[in-house]
Protein backbone atom coordinates (compact mmCIF):
# COMPACT_ATOMS: atom_id res chain seq x y z
CA UNK A 1 0.00 0.00 0.00
CA UNK A 2 0.76 3.76 -0.49
CA UNK A 3 -0.65 7.15 0.04
CA UNK A 4 0.00 10.25 -0.74
CA UNK A 5 2.06 11.80 -3.32
CA UNK A 6 1.47 13.10 -7.00
CA UNK A 7 0.87 9.91 -9.44
CA UNK A 8 1.57 10.69 -12.89
CA UNK A 9 -0.47 7.50 -13.97
CA UNK A 10 -3.81 5.48 -12.38
CA UNK A 11 -2.59 2.52 -10.36
CA UNK A 12 -3.59 0.55 -7.26
CA UNK A 13 -2.90 2.53 -4.39
CA UNK A 14 -4.94 0.24 -1.61
CA UNK A 15 -6.26 3.33 0.10
CA UNK A 16 -9.33 4.04 0.64
CA UNK A 17 -11.18 5.87 -2.30
CA UNK A 18 -12.53 9.45 -1.90
CA UNK A 19 -14.17 11.59 -4.81
CA UNK A 20 -11.88 14.45 -4.38
CA UNK A 21 -10.47 14.91 -7.44
CA UNK A 22 -6.50 14.06 -8.40
CA UNK A 23 -4.36 14.76 -11.14
CA UNK A 24 -2.74 12.14 -13.69
CA UNK A 25 -0.27 14.61 -15.74
CA UNK A 26 1.14 11.41 -17.38
CA UNK A 27 -2.67 10.64 -18.65
CA UNK A 28 -2.84 14.63 -19.94
CA UNK A 29 0.80 14.50 -21.65
CA UNK A 30 -0.38 11.03 -23.20
CA UNK A 31 -3.87 12.60 -24.93
CA UNK A 32 -2.02 15.55 -26.08
CA UNK A 33 0.91 13.53 -27.49
CA UNK A 34 -1.50 11.04 -29.36
CA UNK A 35 -4.44 14.14 -30.05
CA UNK A 36 -0.71 15.59 -31.71
CA UNK A 37 0.60 12.53 -33.79
CA UNK A 38 -3.32 11.70 -34.55
CA UNK A 39 -4.06 15.40 -36.28
CA UNK A 40 -1.33 14.42 -39.07
CA UNK A 41 -3.10 11.19 -39.91
CA UNK A 42 -6.47 12.63 -39.14
CA UNK A 43 -9.50 12.58 -42.30
CA UNK A 44 -10.57 15.89 -42.33
CA UNK A 45 -14.46 14.82 -43.35
CA UNK A 46 -13.96 12.47 -40.21
CA UNK A 47 -12.28 14.35 -37.96
CA UNK A 48 -15.36 13.91 -35.63
CA UNK A 49 -14.70 10.07 -35.37
CA UNK A 50 -10.73 10.59 -34.34
CA UNK A 51 -11.56 12.96 -31.87
CA UNK A 52 -14.56 11.01 -30.12
CA UNK A 53 -11.71 8.37 -29.78
CA UNK A 54 -9.28 10.28 -28.01
CA UNK A 55 -12.15 11.97 -25.75
CA UNK A 56 -13.02 8.30 -25.34
CA UNK A 57 -9.35 7.30 -24.09
CA UNK A 58 -9.15 10.67 -21.76
CA UNK A 59 -12.33 9.59 -19.84
CA UNK A 60 -11.27 6.15 -19.15
CA UNK A 61 -7.58 6.68 -18.11
CA UNK A 62 -8.05 10.18 -16.10
CA UNK A 63 -10.03 10.45 -12.97
CA UNK A 64 -12.25 9.25 -11.42
CA UNK A 65 -12.52 6.02 -14.26
CA UNK A 66 -9.07 5.87 -13.90
CA UNK A 67 -8.34 4.95 -10.46
CA UNK A 68 -11.60 3.51 -10.06
CA UNK A 69 -10.38 0.80 -12.50
CA UNK A 70 -6.73 0.61 -11.91
CA UNK A 71 -7.58 -0.10 -8.21
CA UNK A 72 -10.99 -0.42 -7.39
CA UNK A 73 -13.59 -1.71 -9.49
CA UNK A 74 -13.01 -5.03 -11.95
CA UNK A 75 -16.30 -3.82 -13.75
CA UNK A 76 -14.65 -0.26 -14.60
CA UNK A 77 -11.45 -2.31 -15.27
CA UNK A 78 -13.22 -4.02 -17.96
CA UNK A 79 -14.84 -0.80 -19.07
CA UNK A 80 -11.12 0.68 -19.72
CA UNK A 81 -10.17 -2.18 -21.45
CA UNK A 82 -12.82 -2.09 -24.05
CA UNK A 83 -12.38 1.20 -24.34
CA UNK A 84 -9.05 1.11 -25.06
CA UNK A 85 -8.63 -2.20 -26.93
CA UNK A 86 -11.79 -2.21 -28.84
CA UNK A 87 -13.78 0.67 -29.34
CA UNK A 88 -10.88 3.55 -29.44
CA UNK A 89 -8.91 1.53 -31.79
CA UNK A 90 -11.61 1.14 -34.17
CA UNK A 91 -12.34 4.73 -33.65
CA UNK A 92 -8.91 5.63 -34.43
CA UNK A 93 -8.52 4.25 -37.50
CA UNK A 94 -12.04 4.75 -38.97
CA UNK A 95 -11.36 8.37 -38.36
CA UNK A 96 -7.67 7.97 -39.76
CA UNK A 97 -7.15 9.14 -43.36
CA UNK A 98 -5.63 6.13 -45.46
CA UNK A 99 -3.64 8.38 -47.80
CA UNK A 100 -1.67 10.19 -45.34
CA UNK A 101 -0.81 6.74 -43.38
CA UNK A 102 0.41 5.52 -47.04
CA UNK A 103 2.61 8.39 -47.80
CA UNK A 104 3.90 8.44 -44.55
CA UNK A 105 4.55 4.70 -44.82
CA UNK A 106 6.20 5.37 -47.89
CA UNK A 107 8.82 7.76 -46.31
CA UNK A 108 9.68 5.24 -43.68
CA UNK A 109 10.52 1.78 -45.29
CA UNK A 110 11.36 0.44 -42.20
CA UNK A 111 7.92 0.91 -40.37
CA UNK A 112 5.97 -0.18 -43.26
CA UNK A 113 7.82 -3.58 -43.13
CA UNK A 114 6.53 -3.57 -39.45
CA UNK A 115 3.35 -2.38 -39.99
CA UNK A 116 2.94 -4.89 -42.78
CA UNK A 117 4.07 -7.59 -40.90
CA UNK A 118 1.79 -6.72 -37.78
CA UNK A 119 -1.81 -6.11 -39.18
CA UNK A 120 -1.65 -9.32 -41.23
CA UNK A 121 -5.21 -10.64 -40.03
CA UNK A 122 -3.54 -13.86 -38.85
CA UNK A 123 -0.21 -12.06 -36.44
CA UNK A 124 -2.90 -9.32 -35.28
CA UNK A 125 -5.80 -11.73 -34.46
CA UNK A 126 -2.85 -13.83 -32.47
CA UNK A 127 -1.19 -10.56 -31.06
CA UNK A 128 -4.80 -9.67 -29.64
CA UNK A 129 -6.12 -12.63 -28.10
CA UNK A 130 -2.43 -12.82 -26.43
CA UNK A 131 -2.63 -9.12 -24.97
CA UNK A 132 -5.82 -10.50 -24.00
CA UNK A 133 -4.92 -13.25 -22.56
CA UNK A 134 -1.79 -11.91 -20.84
CA UNK A 135 -3.04 -8.97 -19.25
CA UNK A 136 -5.94 -10.74 -17.70
CA UNK A 137 -3.99 -13.22 -16.16
CA UNK A 138 -4.34 -12.69 -12.56
CA UNK A 139 -0.99 -12.93 -11.26
CA UNK A 140 0.61 -10.38 -14.25
CA UNK A 141 -2.58 -8.01 -13.32
CA UNK A 142 -2.14 -8.20 -9.26
CA UNK A 143 1.22 -7.19 -9.53
CA UNK A 144 1.30 -4.84 -12.55
CA UNK A 145 -1.48 -2.24 -11.53
CA UNK A 146 0.18 -1.55 -8.59
CA UNK A 147 2.94 -0.05 -9.96
CA UNK A 148 1.85 3.26 -12.65
CA UNK A 149 4.64 1.91 -14.78
CA UNK A 150 2.95 -1.78 -14.93
CA UNK A 151 -0.31 -0.04 -15.34
CA UNK A 152 0.62 1.90 -18.09
CA UNK A 153 2.42 -1.06 -19.62
CA UNK A 154 -1.15 -2.83 -18.87
CA UNK A 155 -3.45 0.19 -21.09
CA UNK A 156 -0.97 0.94 -23.72
CA UNK A 157 -0.52 -3.35 -24.77
CA UNK A 158 -4.58 -2.68 -24.98
CA UNK A 159 -4.16 0.36 -27.61
CA UNK A 160 -1.89 -0.67 -29.55
CA UNK A 161 -2.99 -4.47 -30.03
CA UNK A 162 -6.38 -2.95 -30.52
CA UNK A 163 -4.75 -0.68 -33.62
CA UNK A 164 -2.90 -3.54 -34.46
CA UNK A 165 -6.11 -5.97 -35.26
CA UNK A 166 -8.55 -3.55 -36.85
CA UNK A 167 -5.72 -1.88 -38.78
CA UNK A 168 -6.57 -4.47 -42.03
CA UNK A 169 -10.41 -4.49 -41.42
CA UNK A 170 -10.57 -0.17 -41.59
CA UNK A 171 -6.95 0.73 -43.53
CA UNK A 172 -6.08 -1.10 -46.73
CA UNK A 173 -2.35 -0.10 -46.81
CA UNK A 174 -1.07 -2.68 -47.68
CA UNK A 175 -3.32 -3.84 -50.33
CA UNK A 176 -4.63 -7.18 -48.88
CA UNK A 177 -6.92 -7.98 -51.95
CA UNK A 178 -7.46 -11.57 -50.68
CA UNK A 179 -8.95 -10.55 -47.52
CA UNK A 180 -12.01 -9.76 -48.70
CA UNK A 181 -14.90 -8.52 -46.65
CA UNK A 182 -16.70 -11.88 -46.00
CA UNK A 183 -13.43 -12.58 -44.51
CA UNK A 184 -13.30 -9.30 -42.18
CA UNK A 185 -16.32 -10.08 -41.26
CA UNK A 186 -15.00 -13.82 -39.51
CA UNK A 187 -11.76 -11.92 -38.64
CA UNK A 188 -13.63 -9.43 -36.28
CA UNK A 189 -16.05 -12.45 -35.28
CA UNK A 190 -13.10 -14.67 -34.51
CA UNK A 191 -11.00 -12.51 -33.75
CA UNK A 192 -12.83 -11.51 -30.64
CA UNK A 193 -13.96 -14.90 -29.44
CA UNK A 194 -11.24 -15.23 -26.86
CA UNK A 195 -13.59 -11.86 -24.85
CA UNK A 196 -16.43 -13.77 -25.08
CA UNK A 197 -14.78 -16.98 -22.91
CA UNK A 198 -12.56 -14.20 -20.58
CA UNK A 199 -16.51 -12.83 -20.21
CA UNK A 200 -17.95 -16.34 -19.22
CA UNK A 201 -14.59 -16.81 -17.20
CA UNK A 202 -14.92 -13.69 -15.28
CA UNK A 203 -19.52 -14.16 -14.58
CA UNK A 204 -18.70 -17.77 -13.47
CA UNK A 205 -15.78 -17.83 -11.30
CA UNK A 206 -16.57 -19.12 -7.53
CA UNK A 207 -14.47 -16.53 -6.13
CA UNK A 208 -13.12 -13.35 -6.79
CA UNK A 209 -9.81 -13.63 -9.38
CA UNK A 210 -7.89 -10.52 -8.57
CA UNK A 211 -6.37 -9.70 -5.29
CA UNK A 212 -6.49 -6.25 -6.22
CA UNK A 213 -10.48 -5.69 -6.47
CA UNK A 214 -11.28 -8.01 -3.84
CA UNK A 215 -8.48 -6.73 -1.10
CA UNK A 216 -9.47 -3.51 -2.36
CA UNK A 217 -11.63 -0.74 -0.15
CA UNK A 218 -14.79 -0.96 -0.79
CA UNK A 219 -16.24 2.21 -3.04
CA UNK A 220 -19.74 0.61 -3.05
CA UNK A 221 -21.93 -2.07 -1.37
CA UNK A 222 -21.46 -4.21 -4.19
CA UNK A 223 -19.18 -7.01 -3.15
CA UNK A 224 -16.09 -8.28 -4.81
CA UNK A 225 -17.65 -11.14 -6.39
CA UNK A 226 -20.52 -9.46 -7.55
CA UNK A 227 -18.30 -6.36 -9.32
CA UNK A 228 -16.41 -9.16 -10.98
CA UNK A 229 -19.42 -10.90 -12.55
CA UNK A 230 -20.83 -7.10 -13.29
CA UNK A 231 -17.30 -6.96 -15.34
CA UNK A 232 -17.89 -10.02 -17.31
CA UNK A 233 -21.57 -9.20 -18.23
CA UNK A 234 -20.03 -5.54 -18.97
CA UNK A 235 -17.41 -7.06 -21.48
CA UNK A 236 -20.26 -9.64 -22.53
CA UNK A 237 -23.20 -7.63 -23.27
CA UNK A 238 -21.24 -3.79 -24.67
CA UNK A 239 -18.29 -5.66 -26.33
CA UNK A 240 -20.61 -8.29 -27.96
CA UNK A 241 -23.26 -5.28 -28.98
CA UNK A 242 -20.14 -3.35 -30.00
CA UNK A 243 -18.57 -6.26 -32.32
CA UNK A 244 -21.84 -7.56 -33.56
CA UNK A 245 -22.45 -3.83 -34.62
CA UNK A 246 -19.41 -3.93 -36.91
CA UNK A 247 -19.85 -7.11 -38.14
CA UNK A 248 -23.51 -6.07 -39.24
CA UNK A 249 -22.23 -2.76 -40.66
CA UNK A 250 -19.26 -4.77 -42.49
CA UNK A 251 -21.90 -7.11 -43.40
CA UNK A 252 -24.43 -5.14 -45.11
CA UNK A 253 -21.84 -2.69 -46.84
CA UNK A 254 -20.74 -5.47 -48.46
CA UNK A 255 -23.76 -6.40 -49.84
CA UNK A 256 -24.71 -3.27 -50.62
CA UNK A 257 -21.37 -2.67 -52.68
CA UNK A 258 -21.70 -6.26 -53.99
CA UNK A 259 -25.41 -5.37 -55.34
CA UNK A 260 -23.36 -2.50 -57.09
CA UNK A 261 -20.88 -3.97 -58.82
CA UNK A 262 -18.49 -2.39 -56.26
CA UNK A 263 -15.01 -3.29 -53.89
CA UNK A 264 -14.62 -3.36 -50.85
CA UNK A 265 -16.30 -0.66 -48.79
CA UNK A 266 -14.62 1.31 -46.33
CA UNK A 267 -17.65 1.59 -43.92
CA UNK A 268 -16.54 -0.53 -40.60
CA UNK B 1 -0.09 -14.52 31.01
CA UNK B 2 0.90 -11.57 29.39
CA UNK B 3 2.28 -12.53 25.65
CA UNK B 4 4.47 -10.06 22.73
CA UNK B 5 2.10 -8.97 20.51
CA UNK B 6 1.76 -10.86 17.34
CA UNK B 7 3.23 -8.70 14.23
CA UNK B 8 1.59 -6.42 12.16
CA UNK B 9 0.12 -3.37 13.10
CA UNK B 10 -1.62 -1.83 10.02
CA UNK B 11 0.22 0.91 7.75
CA UNK B 12 3.32 0.81 10.10
CA UNK B 13 6.84 -0.04 9.37
CA UNK B 14 7.52 -2.30 12.18
CA UNK B 15 5.22 -5.09 11.82
CA UNK B 16 6.99 -5.97 8.17
CA UNK B 17 10.08 -5.80 9.73
CA UNK B 18 8.51 -7.85 12.37
CA UNK B 19 7.11 -10.26 10.09
CA UNK B 20 9.88 -11.11 8.25
CA UNK B 21 11.59 -11.79 11.02
CA UNK B 22 8.97 -14.04 12.30
CA UNK B 23 9.05 -16.10 8.89
CA UNK B 24 12.84 -16.18 9.30
CA UNK B 25 12.17 -17.57 12.75
CA UNK B 26 9.41 -19.68 11.94
CA UNK B 27 11.70 -21.24 8.99
CA UNK B 28 13.37 -22.86 11.40
CA UNK B 29 11.35 -24.56 13.86
CA UNK B 30 7.82 -25.53 11.27
CA UNK B 31 7.80 -27.54 8.25
CA UNK B 32 8.31 -25.50 4.87
CA UNK B 33 5.68 -26.90 3.36
CA UNK B 34 2.30 -26.28 5.74
CA UNK B 35 -0.87 -27.54 4.11
CA UNK B 36 -2.03 -23.97 5.52
CA UNK B 37 -2.39 -20.96 3.46
CA UNK B 38 -2.68 -18.82 7.23
CA UNK B 39 0.90 -17.97 8.88
CA UNK B 40 1.64 -20.10 10.72
CA UNK B 41 2.73 -18.73 14.69
CA UNK B 42 6.24 -20.07 15.80
CA UNK B 43 4.45 -21.97 18.76
CA UNK B 44 0.56 -22.35 19.13
CA UNK B 45 -0.85 -20.21 21.23
CA UNK B 46 -3.84 -21.17 23.74
CA UNK B 47 -7.19 -19.75 23.42
CA UNK B 48 -8.03 -16.99 25.68
CA UNK B 49 -9.78 -16.26 28.68
CA UNK B 50 -11.42 -12.86 28.72
CA UNK B 51 -15.15 -11.68 28.51
CA UNK B 52 -16.33 -8.79 27.00
CA UNK B 53 -20.21 -7.59 25.86
CA UNK B 54 -22.06 -9.18 23.01
CA UNK B 55 -24.16 -6.91 20.86
CA UNK B 56 -27.51 -8.02 22.59
CA UNK B 57 -25.35 -6.50 26.34
CA UNK B 58 -25.33 -9.96 27.68
CA UNK B 59 -21.61 -10.90 29.08
CA UNK B 60 -19.53 -13.37 26.23
CA UNK B 61 -16.88 -15.79 28.49
CA UNK B 62 -14.99 -16.34 25.02
CA UNK B 63 -13.31 -19.11 26.15
CA UNK B 64 -16.84 -21.24 27.48
CA UNK B 65 -18.61 -19.38 24.50
CA UNK B 66 -16.23 -21.10 21.99
CA UNK B 67 -14.37 -23.56 23.46
CA UNK B 68 -13.46 -26.68 21.23
CA UNK B 69 -15.00 -24.78 17.95
CA UNK B 70 -12.57 -23.40 15.13
CA UNK B 71 -13.20 -19.86 15.98
CA UNK B 72 -11.63 -16.53 13.66
CA UNK B 73 -10.65 -13.83 16.26
CA UNK B 74 -10.34 -10.19 15.10
CA UNK B 75 -9.81 -6.80 16.70
CA UNK B 76 -11.39 -3.87 14.85
CA UNK B 77 -13.84 -1.24 13.91
CA UNK B 78 -16.94 -0.18 11.94
CA UNK B 79 -15.30 2.91 10.81
CA UNK B 80 -12.39 1.43 9.44
CA UNK B 81 -12.21 2.35 5.70
CA UNK B 82 -10.37 -1.25 4.45
CA UNK B 83 -8.99 -4.00 6.61
CA UNK B 84 -12.01 -4.85 8.64
CA UNK B 85 -14.46 -4.68 5.86
CA UNK B 86 -12.39 -6.23 3.42
CA UNK B 87 -11.58 -9.48 6.19
CA UNK B 88 -15.19 -9.60 7.05
CA UNK B 89 -16.47 -10.00 3.26
CA UNK B 90 -14.08 -12.04 2.85
CA UNK B 91 -14.68 -14.64 5.45
CA UNK B 92 -18.54 -14.56 5.01
CA UNK B 93 -18.02 -15.05 1.27
CA UNK B 94 -16.15 -17.67 1.91
CA UNK B 95 -18.06 -19.43 4.66
CA UNK B 96 -21.02 -18.96 2.04
CA UNK B 97 -18.94 -21.06 -0.61
CA UNK B 98 -18.35 -23.85 1.77
CA UNK B 99 -20.36 -26.94 2.78
CA UNK B 100 -23.35 -26.54 5.80
CA UNK B 101 -20.86 -28.50 7.68
CA UNK B 102 -17.88 -26.07 7.97
CA UNK B 103 -20.08 -22.98 7.90
CA UNK B 104 -22.06 -23.78 11.04
CA UNK B 105 -19.10 -25.25 12.66
CA UNK B 106 -17.12 -22.12 11.82
CA UNK B 107 -17.35 -18.81 15.06
CA UNK B 108 -16.51 -15.06 13.73
CA UNK B 109 -15.84 -13.00 16.78
CA UNK B 110 -15.46 -9.30 16.01
CA UNK B 111 -14.02 -7.23 19.08
CA UNK B 112 -14.50 -3.78 18.36
CA UNK B 113 -11.50 -1.33 19.32
CA UNK B 114 -13.81 1.91 19.15
CA UNK B 115 -16.19 1.15 21.30
CA UNK B 116 -17.96 5.02 21.79
CA UNK B 117 -18.71 4.76 17.81
CA UNK B 118 -19.15 1.19 17.87
CA UNK B 119 -22.86 1.08 19.76
CA UNK B 120 -24.52 -2.38 20.33
CA UNK B 121 -26.60 -1.33 17.49
CA UNK B 122 -24.12 -0.31 14.78
CA UNK B 123 -21.74 -3.34 15.73
CA UNK B 124 -24.79 -5.58 14.59
CA UNK B 125 -25.96 -3.84 11.73
CA UNK B 126 -22.45 -3.41 10.57
CA UNK B 127 -22.11 -7.60 11.19
CA UNK B 128 -25.76 -8.09 9.81
CA UNK B 129 -24.22 -6.94 5.97
CA UNK B 130 -21.74 -9.97 6.27
CA UNK B 131 -23.34 -12.65 8.13
CA UNK B 132 -25.75 -12.30 10.66
CA UNK B 133 -24.05 -14.88 12.72
CA UNK B 134 -20.92 -13.53 13.26
CA UNK B 135 -20.48 -12.02 16.91
CA UNK B 136 -19.50 -8.74 17.90
CA UNK B 137 -17.90 -7.38 21.06
CA UNK B 138 -17.75 -4.48 23.42
CA UNK B 139 -16.76 -3.34 26.41
CA UNK B 140 -14.27 -0.69 28.09
CA UNK B 141 -11.21 0.18 26.26
CA UNK B 142 -9.25 -1.15 29.51
CA UNK B 143 -11.54 -4.52 28.90
CA UNK B 144 -10.48 -4.39 25.34
CA UNK B 145 -6.66 -3.76 25.73
CA UNK B 146 -6.55 -6.21 27.95
CA UNK B 147 -8.25 -8.62 25.85
CA UNK B 148 -5.77 -7.81 23.29
CA UNK B 149 -2.79 -8.41 25.85
CA UNK B 150 -4.52 -11.73 26.28
CA UNK B 151 -4.51 -12.83 22.60
CA UNK B 152 -1.47 -11.78 21.97
CA UNK B 153 -1.69 -8.70 19.45
CA UNK B 154 -0.57 -5.05 19.40
CA UNK B 155 -2.76 -2.55 21.21
CA UNK B 156 -5.36 -0.18 19.47
CA UNK B 157 -4.88 3.03 19.88
CA UNK B 158 -6.89 6.39 18.06
CA UNK B 159 -4.97 8.16 15.55
CA UNK B 160 -5.57 10.85 12.90
CA UNK B 161 -8.06 12.93 14.32
CA UNK B 162 -9.75 15.06 12.03
CA UNK B 163 -11.10 18.67 12.32
CA UNK B 164 -14.63 17.26 12.33
CA UNK B 165 -13.60 15.15 15.65
CA UNK B 166 -13.87 12.02 13.29
CA UNK B 167 -10.74 9.69 13.62
CA UNK B 168 -9.12 6.13 12.71
CA UNK B 169 -8.10 3.43 14.88
CA UNK B 170 -4.78 1.90 14.40
CA UNK B 171 -5.04 -1.87 15.33
CA UNK B 172 -4.16 -5.27 14.60
CA UNK B 173 -4.75 -6.13 11.08
CA UNK B 174 -4.64 -9.82 11.30
CA UNK B 175 -7.36 -12.69 12.28
CA UNK B 176 -6.16 -15.48 14.55
CA UNK B 177 -7.68 -18.76 14.00
CA UNK B 178 -8.21 -20.87 17.42
CA UNK B 179 -8.96 -24.52 16.33
CA UNK B 180 -11.37 -27.09 17.97
CA UNK B 181 -8.13 -28.15 20.20
CA UNK B 182 -8.27 -24.86 21.45
CA UNK B 183 -5.30 -23.11 20.36
CA UNK B 184 -3.86 -20.46 17.62
CA UNK B 185 -1.32 -21.53 15.15
CA UNK B 186 -2.02 -19.42 12.22
CA UNK B 187 -3.18 -16.05 11.96
CA UNK B 188 -4.35 -14.37 8.04
CA UNK B 189 -2.89 -11.48 7.95
CA UNK B 190 -4.43 -8.50 5.36
CA UNK B 191 -4.27 -9.83 2.05
CA UNK B 192 -5.95 -13.29 2.67
CA UNK B 193 -8.26 -14.04 -0.37
CA UNK B 194 -11.34 -15.76 0.16
CA UNK B 195 -9.35 -18.61 -2.15
CA UNK B 196 -6.98 -19.21 0.87
CA UNK B 197 -10.30 -18.91 3.49
CA UNK B 198 -11.90 -21.58 1.45
CA UNK B 199 -8.75 -23.69 1.52
CA UNK B 200 -7.85 -23.48 4.73
CA UNK B 201 -11.09 -23.49 6.51
CA UNK B 202 -12.48 -27.10 5.93
CA UNK B 203 -8.68 -28.11 7.23
CA UNK B 204 -8.88 -26.07 10.39
CA UNK B 205 -12.04 -27.03 11.28
CA UNK B 206 -11.48 -30.53 11.80
CA UNK B 207 -8.30 -29.79 13.67
CA UNK B 208 -7.58 -31.73 17.17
Amino acid sequence: MSSGGLQWWCSARGVPWTWSWQAYPGVWILIALVGALYARFAAARRLAVGVLAIVLCWIVLDWPVGPLGAGYLASVHVLQFLTLAVIAPHLFLLGASPERIASALERRPAVRRIVAFATQPLVAAIAFALVLVVTHAPPVVDRLMRLQAGAFLLDMSWLLSGLIFWWSVVIPVPQRPRFVPLLKVAYVFAGTQPHLYLAMWLMLAAFPVYGTFELAPRVTRVSALDDQQLAGGVMLTLGGLYILGVVTVLFFAWAHAAEQGGGDPRVA
Amino acid sequence: MSLPPIWSFRLRPVPVVAALVSAAACADTLPRSSPYRGEPLPAARPRPDFTLTDTRGAPYPFLAQTKGTLTLLMFGYTNCPDVCPVHMANIAAALHRLPYDVWSRTRVVFVTTDPERDTPEKLRAWLDGFDPSFVGLRGTPEEIHAAERLVGVAASVPEHTAPNGSYAVGHAAQVIAYTPDDSAHLVYPFGTRQTDWAHDLPLLVVVR
